[in-house]
């Protein structure tokens, strides 16, 4: 059996993805540098310019670009398809959206038209070539199952996104007159909502009862949610239409969103308490902190609208519960699954008949609940940043030391695979 | 086509389906069908399948669940 000359047929080359997963970390540190550098508690003021560049650091530079990598080596796995010209793409892609994201922060911390220019050139090229490479590989996935319909309109969504945020970033740069505040709302609902959920919802389908043992999502829930979503977002344009007129019909859009947001959560922390092997899992755990800071996002957003007198502190608590809470959990969760797997994946189809590592040997686990124990630290102070500006220097430590310890899991990773290859190319010799 | 083994990876957690299928390849005879339950489709399996001279049918299950057919290729 010729497993030696598989190994780059089908799937993307195992250095594509990793070289997304061995910068994102750096980000999260860069995260931290911008609120260290914000003049007095960023989170007190939500547009404040190092919370937006710290956010964008988060959502761009790290979580953008581990999804990025994830996405081409998982559409083979998951729908069957792979992306074309996957090389060119992975490059262009990484350089760009890197460079994009320094180019964004330069934006924000230094309010300079070049930078802003400069990264919405960047970040819209980036996007371009990864919808362009993303959509093209979906039409052609011989799955026709939920996971593509919710990646589908995941990517959509970032498109939309990305138009807006491109529109904003040139908006700043020659103080064009836009409508901000309602393009703002957009920019993030598409951007969170839309291309973060849908995609979270699309990828848990497969990989939770796959990885975690459960019973399957239920089928009412996987064909419904992610178009229903995907609908409600489109609210978030009325404002831009109607105005102040349109508030009752945003109000319900915003509600049924979230209450499906809760249903999602509910039934994903159903499905894992009624898995088949109860072993404690560091992945399975940052998974259920993702869903829990879920329900706590959609509940601090009925609170806002429950309690205008303080609209603004809980939907900025709604914001963090959500990026920082369930997102940046969900997306540690997955890499620690992702990476081990596509390091063994990668070995097996090499060639390597035995001594292959076990999955559970290629990240040392107490790295894993160190990091977790970290992600719940970090989402603790975060709910206290808007209020107490020591907590925001707290939030800045989480996220510096999160960085080095997924790094550290990620170059060990790398270390464990040029290990193994070195004992094939010794043994080929 | 003569006889047909059977070998159930429903539920299994990865790598294992994997592993379990290619092993149950290696000593698959020429004239035997491997049949594989699993509880999803194994996309990754088929580019395996085909560059080393298998052939393969796919087919949903009444209880979501898939069987693979897989032959040597003539």
């Amino acid at each position: 059996m010729n497993i030696a000359s598989l190994s780059t047929e089908q799937s993307p080359p195992i250095s594509f993805p990793f070289s997304f997963f061995a910068l994102a970390p750096l980000f999260l540190l860069l995260a931290a540098v911008m609120l260290a550098l914000g003049e007095g508690n960023p989170f007190a003021e939500t547009h404040s310019p190092a919370l937006l560049a710290a956010t964008h650091c988060i959502t761009l530079g790290f979580m953008a670009a581990v999804m990025f990598g994830a996405v081409q080596q998982i559409l083979p796995v998951l729908v069957g398809s792979k992306m074309p010209a996957a090389r060119l793409v992975a490059r262009f892609t990484l350089l760009a959206l890197f460079a994009g994201t320094l180019a964004l922060c330069g934006g924000f911390m230094r309010g300079q038209p070049l930078w802003f220019n400069l990264a919405w050139i960047l970040l819209g090229l980036a996007l371009l070539t990864f919808i362009g490479a993303s959509l093209i590989s979906l039409a052609r996935a011989p799955a026709d199952n939920a996971t593509r319909s919710a990646i589908l309109l995941a990517v959509i969504a970032l498109a939309i996104a990305g138009s807006i945020g491109g529109l904003l970033a040139h908006g700043f740069a020659t103080g064009a007159a836009l409508p901000y505040p309602e393009w703002l709302v957009a920019h993030a609902g598409f951007s969170l909502g839309g291309w973060v959920m849908l995609l979270i919802a699309g990828v848990s389908y497969q990989v939770v009862p796959m990885f975690q043992l459960t019973p399957n999502y239920p089928k009412w829930l996987t064909a419904a949610l992610a178009p229903a979503l995907f609908v409600l977002l489109w609210a978030g344009f009325l404002p831009l239409l109607f105005g102040a007129a349109a508030r009752p019909l945003v109000l319900v859009a915003e509600s049924l969103y979230w209450l499906l947001a809760i249903i999602f959560a509910a039934v994903t922390l159903l499905l894992q308490s009624r898995r088949r092997r109860r072993v404690p899992d560091a992945t399975l755990s940052f998974f259920r902190l993702g869903m829990v800071a879920l329900i706590c996002a959609a509940l601090f957003a009925f609170a806002a609208t429950l309690c205008p007198a303080a609209h603004t502190a809980f939907r900025t608590l709604s914001a963090l519960a959500f990026l920082l809470g369930f997102a940046m959990s969900v997306v540690n969760g997955m890499l620690y699954k992702i990476i081990p797997f596509l390091i063994w994946f990668h070995l097996f189809r090499g060639g390597i008949k035995s001594g292959i590592p076990n999955m559970k040997q290629i990240i040392p686990e107490p790295w894993m609940w160190w990091h977790y124990r970290l992600q719940w630290a970090t989402l603790l102070a975060a709910t206290g940043a808007p209020f107490l500006g020591w907590a925001a220097w707290l939030v800045a430590a989480g996220l510096s030391l999160q960085g080095f310890l997924l790094g550290a899991s990620v170059f060990k990773s790398i270390a464990v695979y040029r290990k193994h290859v070195r004992r094939i190319e010794r043994t080929q010799v | 086509m003569g006889s047909t083994v059977t070998l159930d990876v429903c539920g299994l957690p990865p790598p294992e389906p994997f592993v379990n299928i290619m092993a149950a390849l290696k000593t698959l005879p020429a004239d035997t069908i491997l049949e594989v339950r699993i509880h999803r489709e194994p996309f990754p399996l088929y580019d395996v399948l085909r560059e080393n001279g298998f052939a393969w049918q796919a087919a949903m299950l009444a209880d979501g669940n898939f069987q693979i057919l897989i032959h040597h290729a003539a």
